[in-house]
């Protein structure tokens, strides 16, 4: 008997200095007290939103590269990173830093998270230090959206977030084989004021469709994602042939009465969706639409099976560019979708792209985020070429080599309302010879010119890269410049909208719905009068409430 | 003599019986810790599933809403048919699964070519470390309208089948890709329980004259038996699991009909609503249900085979 | 085992050769698509062109990877991950697997302990609670926290306790007549006549902790603490959803270029290697055909 009490206290003493150990694994104090370094710089720790190929030099990090380095130099600070990830990571790790109470002294967030953050006072109030710090040309950019970015950071009348801008609100463009074009001797836009209609699309895709000009001997009509529509000016979508009948898919519009309607119930997407089923019927459109994704889509086109996209102005830097690295000799050239009276009808929202910069409650030196808001989009921005080697030739360098925006350790876009429009005066003026490369501010124009300048002058022998340039500015900025100049843009004034209760429950059930139904009608599973039916079901089963809230929040 | 050392072992054994369950006791506490700190303790987060859990207000802050995720849930539009999906899918893949791994292991055991053997094993357990974001790609290239498989199909005079985007066709090609990716590496667990059978078993079956059919049937068989019944019951949680990966990677919204199971819709609730509470409730439910199956499964197995797996 | 040379064993021979090795190649072939994929150009790639044989052959995504220093920082990192994983769990799983094999009359606390881990293995506290637990043992951002929330791998201990169940009883006792102690028991009866089954679950950890890319993206906070898995994740990323959320052009653009598919499939190739070496290895465990006796009881 004495053995075994013996025996079992021996046991439970083993159990007791396992949990002993392990408890003095668990001792959390935590470990981030410091505010300032030695030498008493303060110490901002950032939530880094991050980017997948930064293309940094060996040795430099996120955490301490030539940007983070130029901000420690000018504002006097070390910034350390508290995490880094990026896209639905970083999203995750802001929830966990939020939840485990363990906020970052600075970091990006979205509007969803922002509202939370404030009711539950867990940021800083920055009305003042934004008011005092932030330099005129920073102030001027938000009132170049109508201060509306500001005022989506503004509750209870104090700015609790520095907010993101979304730049100039443009077309979806219909990017088509210029090559192909010629080959086949076909005349498109005859005015040449780059308009297209729908009839001029369906006669080109079904002269590619005859001809195979791609001789790839299994041509397809028009691609598109199976999501038809998207929030932003997507790729492969529906969205500039639904703006012909004034449909604006998935956007919601502000009517002239104060009321708000869903654009993917409008007749005008109805009349598209009648078009595309048209189209789908005669192989206009990829017969394997629905079930492509984007990898497959981005394989025709480079196969040379399609030679004709729809997306944004930058999709040849991203996108068409492996079409030329495949066809030395691929060209595309832009054009906009125009109605029945030769108008662009585009969504316009005056919005902050989503993006905020919040600082933890009672971080010491909240001003420190205005400062550096000024450093990356005022002072780097209006930097000219020869004082750039001199303040951040660091900078200079990155921006020489490529790396990304994401090593920035403030990566929310700032820009003016304008500034693509603007950049492109700026090109046009150094290809006419009318200006200096070196008199160009923004350094990331002065990277694209000279590789505009080459494929100009030499289009089969140089980089795909310099290609990228040129559609990209010259093909895609050019047709914004020229419906600007025209005055072609119909704006349609849309809402912004963050998540209001009803679309939190139901929004991701509707917005399956709406593919599934629209994929149906488009492939003829279902009759084009289906459609009726979509509106009725997206307004039972949740979408009245959502544009009751929106009109109620719009109200406010 | 004898009797009274029979005697003292006897005594023996019953202090030894009494030492050994201290030692079974200290066997198994280092394991029981670091499930207590790593599964048990982050246990407390199962209220969210009762909550309208906000990460800004925390587990004390948030709202509790009682049930209302769990009615939230079954109100969906779409729910029946999202658990009918993700039944049949998972059951598709468990039974096709293991009896392809089974027969596979016992085929396998019959080749005398060490090196074919030793690659074959090698290669067919490489599909397995692929995700489906690789695997998705080769899939569509050879199921898509052009793909190999449609050529061939072509070749014999029949129609073009379009794969991913028929609801009749999208289970059977989740079930068979699944099957074909995970069977190498399933068999694995078979080869090591054939191992485990006593050679001597076929030898003096073969000197009875039983032919190949009828040792496997009668020995091979019965020997992996209890592994067998074992997996199939641990695989019976995972009749709510359609495979996010998988599904997700070649899913659209053309086959929702038949290929949207459980994970990929909450996926897609998540995205837009952040939803941290539902997707806890639907965790939950899956887990009693896991818990039910498992449990009535063991003790029905108990009933037949007279064993307790567990 | 087929013997004798009757037409049809032979012919049953054919069938199974046949079988199996068809079986093989329907796995190779994808496989063999992945590896002629990391020897092509990019835009060959894109265009999906690439069978089984590359086109424009480079080996220009290998030589990316060798100067990719985080790529051998987060291989490394993988390897002591699997090492300590291994050894944690294989004792654990042995540990806990021998008492649980008892029956009842043995030791009547075995449906107690039962019962736990089956609910441990069923329920989880999620995400975010998870997370509080392990920040709070101070374990984010080592190389702890790879290896020690799945230091118990339950479901391995449960199927290691059914191969103890099989081992005759009369080893056991044999062994206990000489005076030999549980652990003792434990190390020289049934771990010897278990090997099989403890290549199997070595194998799940090894095979397991190597591909877990989860634990890495959210509890390391640096990608320089990224083990394998985790860092190749985080370069494949769906444009296409990055399209609709409305990226910068600029990021697009880097992040298109590192999407060349060339690039992931030699990494993916890379990072298959260590696996491919280690199989073959324990192999030898599942052949050697140790006499255990039927499992039937």
């Amino acid at each position: 008997m004495i053995t075994d009490s013996f025996h079992r206290f021996k046991l439970l003493a083993v159990l007791l200095m396992l949990v002993v150990l392990l408890a003095a694994c668990v001792q959390s104090s935590s470990n981030d007290s410091e505010t300032t370094t030695e030498d008493g710089k303060p110490i901002i720790n950032i939530g880094r939103q991050t980017g997948s190929n930064p293309k940094l030099p060996e040795g430099d990090t996120f955490e301490d590269n030539a940007y983070t380095r130029a901000a420690e130099d000018v504002l006097d600070i070390e910034i350390r990173n508290a995490f880094e990830a990026e896209g639905e990571d970083y999203d995750r790790q802001v929830a966990l830093a939020i939840s485990s109470g363990d906020l970052p002294d600075m970091m990006i967030v979205s509007q969803e998270e922002l509202k939370d953050l404030v009711d539950n006072d867990l940021i800083e109030d920055l009305t003042d230090v934004y008011e005092e710090n932030a330099s005129d040309y920073i102030k001027e950019i938000y009132a170049g959206y109508d201060n509306k970015p500001l005022e989506d950071a503004t509750f209870d009348g104090s700015l609790m977030a520095i907010p993101g801008t979304d730049s100039l609100a443009a077309p979806q463009m219909t990017w088509i084989r210029a090559d192909w074009l010629e080959e086949l001797d076909l005349s498109i836009d005859e005015d040449g004021d780059r308009l297209i209609t729908l009839d001029e699309l369906e006669e080109v895709a079904k002269a590619f469709l005859e001809n195979d000009p791609g001789d790839s001997g299994n041509p397809v009509g028009i691609p598109f994602e199976n999501y038809l529509n998207a929030g932003g000016y997507g790729s492969f979508t529906m969205d500039s042939i639904a703006a012909v009948f004034e449909g604006q898919p998935k956007k919601y519009l502000i009517e002239e009465d104060g009321s708000i309607t869903y654009g993917s119930t409008s007749e005008g997407t109805k009349q598209a969706l009648e078009v595309m089923n048209d189209w789908f019927n005669e192989g206009i459109i990829d017969p394997q639409f629905g079930t492509r994704s984007f990898d497959d889509i981005m394989a025709l086109l480079t196969n040379g099976q399609t030679g004709i996209a729809t997306g944004a102005w930058h999709i040849p830097d991203w996108g068409l560019s492996n079409v030329r690295e495949m066809d030395n000799n691929a060209r595309f050239t832009a054009y906009a979708l125009a109605d029945d009276e030769g108008k662009v009808n585009v969504a316009e929202q005056k919005t902050t792209g989503g993006s905020f910069i919040v600082v933890k409650k009672g971080y010491g030196h909240p001003e420190k985020a205005v400062e550096m808001l000024n450093l990356f989009y005022d002072d780097i921005e209006n930097t000219t070429e020869a004082d750039m080697e001199n303040t951040f030739p660091e900078v200079a360098e990155y921006l020489a080599q490529g790396v990304d925006d994401s090593t920035k350790p403030f990566n929310i876009v700032v820009l003016p309302m304008q500034t693509y429009l603007d950049d492109y005066q700026d090109v046009q003026a150094v290809l006419n010879e009318e200006m200096a490369v070196e008199e160009i501010t923004n350094p990331q124009v002065r990277q694209n010119i000279n590789g505009i300048k080459n494929y100009t002058e030499n289009p089969e022998d140089v980089p795909t890269s310099n290609w990228s340039s040129y559609h990209s500015r010259i093909e895609g900025w050019g047709l914004m410049n020229k419906l600007t100049e025209e005055d072609r843009f119909n704006w349609i004034e849309a809402a912004y909208v963050g998540n209001t209760p009803t679309m939190e429950q139901r929004g991701s059930g509707l917005g399956s719905m709406e593919e599934e139904d629209f994929i149906k009608i488009i492939t003829g599973a279902e009759p084009l009068d289906y459609f009726d039916d979509f509106v009725e079901k997206w307004h039972n089963q949740g979408g009245s409430e959502i544009l009751k809230e929106i009109e109620e929040e719009l109200a406010q | 003599m004898a009797i009274n050392n029979q005697g003292t072992t006897i005594r023996h054994r019953k202090k030894d019986v009494k030492k050994a369950k201290l030692t079974y006791h200290a066997m198994l506490a280092p394991g029981m810790i670091f499930l207590l700190i790593f599964s048990f303790t982050p246990m407390f987060g199962i209220i969210m599933a009762f909550q309208d859990f906000v990460p800004a207000r925390g587990f004390f802050g948030s709202e509790f809403v009682g049930l209302q995720h769990f009615q939230y849930m079954f109100d969906l539009p779409d729910i029946a048919r999202v658990f009918r999906n993700t039944i049949v899918i998972a059951l598709g893949k468990i039974i096709f699964g293991s009896l392809l791994a089974i027969m596979f292991a016992i085929l396998l055991n019959e080749i005398r070519l060490k090196l074919l053997k030793k690659s074959v094993q090698t290669i067919v357990y490489l599909p397995h470390f692929l995700s489906w974001v690789v695997l998705s790609t080769v899939v569509v290239n050879l199921f898509n309208l052009d793909g190999t498989v449609n050529q061939m199909i072509e070749f014999f005079g029949f129609e073009k089948i379009n794969f991913l985007g028929s609801n009749t066709w999208f289970q059977p090609l989740l079930i068979g890709s699944d099957v074909w990716k995970e069977f190498g590496f399933n068999s694995v667990i078979y080869l090591a329980a054939i191992a485990s059978v006593d050679p001597g078993l076929h030898e003096a079956a073969s000197m009875d004259g039983a032919n190949w059919w009828k040792r496997v049937w009668h020995i091979t068989l019965p020997g992996m038996l209890p592994i067998i019944l074992l997996l199939a019951i641990l695989s019976l949680p995972s009749v709510l699991d359609g495979g996010f990966d998988q599904v997700y990677n070649l899913y659209s919204p053309i086959v929702y009909e038949t290929g949207d199971t459980i994970d990929t819709y909450v996926y897609r609730e998540g995205l837009v609503g952040r939803d941290y509470s539902f997707g806890a409730a639907v965790g939950l439910l899956k887990s009693i249900i896991g818990l039910t199956l498992i449990l009535s499964a063991n003790n029905a197995a108990k009933k037949f085979t007279e064993r307790k797996l567990f | 085992m087929i013997e004798g040379n009757s037409f049809s064993s032979k012919f049953g021979k054919c069938i199974i050769y046949f079988i199996v090795i068809s079986l093989g190649l329907v796995c190779l072939l994808p496989l063999w698509n992945i590896v002629a994929i990391s020897f092509s150009s990019g835009a060959a790639v894109a265009a999906n062109l690439v069978g089984l044989t590359p086109i424009n052959f480079s080996t220009g995504a290998y030589e990316m990877i060798m100067e990719d220093a985080q790529f051998w920082r987060s291989f490394s990192i993988s390897v002591q991950r699997v090492v300590l994983a291994l050894v944690i769990n294989l004792i654990l799983i042995v540990l806990m697997a021998y008492p649980l094999s008892k029956t009842k009359r043995e030791f009547k606390s075995r449906s107690i302990y039962m019962n736990i881990i089956i609910f441990a293995m069923l329920f989880s506290g999620g995400l975010i609670p998870t997370y509080i637990v392990i920040r709070n043992l101070n374990l984010l951002d080592t190389i702890w926290v790879l290896v020690l929330p799945g230091a118990v791998p339950i479901f391995s201990v449960i199927l290691i306790m059914n191969f103890f169940v099989g081992v005759p009883k009369s080893l056991e006792e044999a062994a206990i007549i000489d005076g030999a102690s549980p652990l003792q028991v434990l190390f020289k009866v049934y771990i010897p006549v278990s090997l099989p089954a403890l290549a199997t679950v070595a194998l799940f950890s090894i095979v397991g902790n190597w591909n877990d890319f989860m634990s890495g993206l959210i509890y390391m906070s640096q990608v320089s603490n990224y083990p394998i898995m985790t860092y190749i994740q985080s370069l494949t990323i769906d444009i296409s959803e990055l399209v609709r959320a409305g990226t910068s052009n600029e990021s697009l653009q880097n992040i298109a270029e590192v999407q060349n598919r060339n690039l992931n499939a030699a990494k993916i190739v890379v990072s298959t290697i260590p696996l491919l070496l280690i199989y073959p290895f324990l192999q030898k465990y599942f052949v050697t055909g140790i006499v255990v006796g039927s499992v039937k009881e």
